[in-house]
């Protein structure tokens, strides 16, 4: 297969993915025993003031047509009620949250920098954080080092993000006040605000997550060690880091590349208790408000979004895999 | 990220609330704790809200006439409470309450002299005439809407952006302004207390959506920055006029309200004390964590405020349903209950007191009295007698209640209260709150049970009584989840609805009262109470008898 060719065929699979998630988002929310036109109605909401709200939201339609208009949106954009109250969402509309008066694009395009802000740091941090210790816990198996570390990342993988966020507040915030308790500081408006903001919710997100690439990194390189390969590393008089650094670790890093990628592909798509805990808002918040205002548009652009960015993630692991390992690009 | 189960999260809450028992009373406070002191002008208040959206769009807007949007808007009335005494109506942008003509059918103001928004211009009759229409577009709806079935016409108007205007509505000249109802309405100088009735200026409303992120301000503050989800910042409006305003005394310099705020954190921050914490308060309730922890701490306790009775909690029984149609069944329900379990259930004696009537305490014109006497715990013996009396045995009903810890625990102590009686099984239903909503009031009511909350909009004894016993209400959106229907009631509620003079209406209300508790649609459980936390150095923090929020119009900063 060409690369052309697998970019397409990739490219093809995520369109059929984004449109399932997409249906299926729709039809979840028409599944819901609840009508999101009587949030918008104001109260008393009155009959003819609900059929008002729902024709003006595109309610009164069925949902199939719903969703047609809304792929549409896509192409051509859309317009939502008529006359001198009309509103319009340009192409390509994501959909427009009538209770935020503003387009999902928009929206989008707003709280993504928070998100990624504390996704990509955390991420980074884990990573670093993760391997290092399941290498360390690898190579001195059995010691107390190895011991303590498993101890902690069964810690770190059971505890809730939301506790372990108000205990760092609390801790770090409130009784050593050396970090901010919460809230976001964007990178443009000062680089040292936005670090500081950041801190604690990385470390939180970093021990979190850390554990499960502990874990992973230790198993798979218990196993790699005691591959023939390694052996004649060794036979063959490399000192000890060069083996475990350059042969042993490269494909620890695949299965861990595969996690990672799925893991901050999920996350780019809102850290929901991190952000709800830091008051950062982010895609996260933006979700879990839509969820519970009822605000179709919002959820079904921010799902697709999330989606997006899982499938985008998947593609870039798989064109690491070539990178970390001679032979995948061999294979190819 | 997986999202850990409730109990998890409960788990946290709590751990997290006893880790800092002893931790943050480094700074002793002084309290003005539900007490009001002379105005301090000066200083930076801060207010933290888990609110992720402020609508300053008066007419998306449902906030109440004394918390955030008043302080930007002014409305032709506005409400003057007091922790001793009932809440009244008071003149505003008018110079009265309102001239009632034709019966109550049309009611007529006139603006204050020297009225100005924030960038000068004068503010008309025609203003607030365009700000009630506005109201009506489709796109803007969402808002405190009683007018917009009141006024002739407006069932059919759909907002001024296609060139229409509402008829209704006349402006004789740039300071009169005539309101014509379909019928009288003796609670109009309340209604026109709401958002919809804040002037706003035609020039300025060139794009409706985004209008409400810089409104012209009327009142004594302007907002200077607004990041949805994120802060907003208001400093003073210097066209304001203290000497037209007796609603506002405007202390604080600037306003800041920190959005998305975790109320866990929020609470934690406001017993610290630390910083610009001293000079913030919470919107939100008290966490019951955080509610012990500060109860427990004398230097914490009095920097907590906890308003009077308030909200109504209610069991509705749907009396168009199965054995609940037969009125002896219902008045052994009300014998049954256990309201002492219900308010343990609700987080003990701070979180209310027991309900007997529907007109709730602070709203003039509450009669006290008990049709149903049955002690603390319910009369279980007496409810037999009723039981048995009414020929029904073997009831199987449900009871929808919201998915949320404390509303499940609610329902579990009426559940077995009821269960008690015998030949009664209860099964609870839990629902989102948004489909249990659409669940009582849309559609054909298929449900026994639910338990309910109810606030009026505003504090008359209408707003306790027409949205939940009005038959008008009955699904389609309305509130009257026990879908109680008579007659005479209606006849009542439309004379009350009417009347003018408010002892007269007052006294009509109480009988409604008596009357349909005598049909005994719902049981009465608890008056909800509200508890709020502020730094040592807010002053003039108090809660009236109505609402149950503080009044964000007379905060103020100590030096």
């Amino acid at each position: 297969m060409t690369f052309a060719r697998f970019v397409l065929s990739r490219l093809a699979g995520m369109v059929i993915v984004l449109l399932a998630i997409a249906l299926i988002s729709y039809l979840i929310f028409y599944l819901l025993p609840a009508n999101p036109a009587q949030l918008s109605c104001g109260r008393p909401c009155t009959p003819d003031r609900l059929a008002q709200a729902e024709a003006f939201m595109g309610l009164d339609k069925p949902w199939w047509a719903q969703f047609l208009t809304f792929l549409g949106g896509f192409f051509v954009g859309r317009t939502f009620g008529v006359g001198g109250t009309a509103i319009h969402c340009d192409a390509p509309c994501f959909g427009y949250s009538f209770r935020l008066s503003e387009s999902v694009t928009q929206l989008i395009a707003e709280r993504a920098p928070v998100t990624f802000s504390i996704a990509i740091g955390a991420a980074v941090l884990w990573l670093l954080l993760g391997v290092s210790t399941g290498v360390a816990s690898a190579l001195r198996r059995g010691s107390l080092i190895d011991r303590s570390l498993t101890t902690l990342s069964v810690a770190g993988v059971s505890a809730p993000a939301y506790l372990v966020g108000l205990l760092g507040i609390f801790l770090f915030g409130f009784t050593l006040n050396m970090v901010p308790v919460g809230g976001y500081v964007p990178l443009t408006q000062s680089p040292v605000q936005w670090l500081w903001h950041l801190i604690l919710p990385w470390i939180v997100l970093a021990l979190l997550n850390a554990a499960i690439y502990t874990r992973l990194t230790r198993g798979e390189m218990l196993e790699v060690m005691g591959e023939d390969y390694i052996r004649t590393a060794r036979a063959k008089g490399l000192r000890e880091g060069r083996v475990v650094g350059r042969h042993a670790l490269r494909n620890v890093l695949i299965p861990v590349a595969t996690v990672f990628g799925l893991d901050l592909g999920s996350l780019l798509g809102g850290a929901i208790l991190t952000e709800k805990v830091f008051a950062m808002q982010g895609l996260g918040s933006l979700l879990l408000d839509a969820v519970g205002n009822l605000d179709l548009q919002v959820l079904v652009g921010v799902t697709l979004f999330s989606a997006f960015l899982i499938i985008l993630a998947n593609v870039v692991v798989d064109i690491s895999y070539g990178l970390l390992d001679p032979r995948v690009k061999a294979g190819g | 990220m997986k999202k850990p189960p409730r109990a998890l999260r409960v788990l946290g809450v709590v751990a997290a609330g006893l880790l800092l028992v002893s931790g943050c009373n480094a700074n002793p406070s002084q309290s003005s704790s539900n007490q009001t002191t002379a105005a301090t002008k000066g200083g930076d208040l801060t207010i933290l809200t888990s609110s992720t959206q402020l609508n300053f769009d008066p007419a998306k807007s449902q906030s109440l006439a004394i918390t955030s949007l008043g302080l930007v808007l002014r409305r032709l009335t506005s409400w003057e409470t007091s922790p001793n005494a009932p809440t009244k109506v008071i003149p505003d942008l008018a110079t009265d309450t309102g001239r009632p003509s034709d019966g109550g059918r049309t009611w007529t103001y006139t603006l204050k002299d020297g009225l100005k928004y924030d960038d000068g211009t004068p503010i008309t009759s025609e203003d607030i005439k365009y700000g009630v229409e506005r109201s009506f577009a489709p796109q803007l709806s969402g808002g405190l809407s009683y007018h917009k079935s009141l006024l002739v016409g407006g069932s059919s108007y759909g907002g001024p952006y296609d060139g229409k205007q509402l008829s209704s509505i006349e402006t004789p000249n740039d300071k009169t302004i005539v309101f014509h109802l379909n019928a009288p309405y003796g609670d109009w100088p309340w209604i026109v207390s709401m958002g919809a009735f804040a002037p706003v200026p035609k020039a300025k409303d060139t794009n409706p959506a985004t209008y409400g992120n810089d409104p012209a301000a009327s009142g004594p503050y302007k907002i200077d920055k607004l990041q949805q989800g994120v802060s907003l910042t208001m400093s003073r409006n210097p066209n304001w006029s203290q000497a037209t305003d007796q609603a506002r005394t405007a202390g604080p310099d600037t306003i800041t309200f920190k959005m998305g705020q975790d109320e866990t954190v929020q609470a934690q921050a406001l017993i610290s004390d630390s910083g610009a914490n001293a000079t913030s308060f919470g919107a939100d309730f008290v966490p019951a964590a955080q509610l012990a922890q500060a109860q427990g701490n004398p230097q914490v306790g009095n920097r907590l405020v906890t308003s009077a009775d308030g909200a109504l909690n209610f069991l509705s029984m749907n009396t168009q349903r199965g054995a609940l149609k037969n009125v002896k069944v219902r008045q052994a329900f009300n014998y049954a209950i256990d309201r002492k379990a219900f308010i343990t259930a609700s987080g003990g004696s701070v979180s209310g007191d027991p309900a007997t009537t529907l007109i709730t305490p602070g709203i003039p014109g509450r009669q006290v009295y008990d049709d149903y006497p049955a002690g603390d715990d319910g009369d279980v013996a007496k409810a037999k007698q009723l039981l048995s009396e009414s020929g029904q045995s073997n009831l199987k009903l449900t009871l929808l209640v919201s998915n949320q810890p404390i509303a499940l625990a609610q329902a579990q102590a009426i559940q077995q209260a009821l269960q008690r009686i015998g030949g009664v099984t209860i099964t609870l239903r839990p629902l989102d709150d948004n489909a249990l909503s659409s669940a009582v009031t849309q559609g054909n009511g298929d449900y026994d049970l639910y338990l309910g909350s109810w606030q009026p909009d505003f504090p008359s004894a209408n707003g306790n009584i027409q949205p939940l016993f009005d038959s008008s209400q009955i699904g389609n959106g309305g509130y009257n989840t026990s879908r109680y229907d008579n007659a005479k009631v209606d006849a009542l509620i439309k004379q009350a609805t009417g009347e003018v003079d408010q002892t007269k209406a007052e006294a009509l209300w109480a009988e409604a009262d008596k009357a349909i508790m005598a049909d005994a649609p719902v049981v009465p459980l608890s008056y909800a109470k509200n508890s709020f936390l502020h730094g040592s150095k807010v002053q003039n923090f108090f809660i009236g008898e109505f609402p149950a929020y503080p009044n964000y119009l007379r905060v103020t900063v100590s030096r």
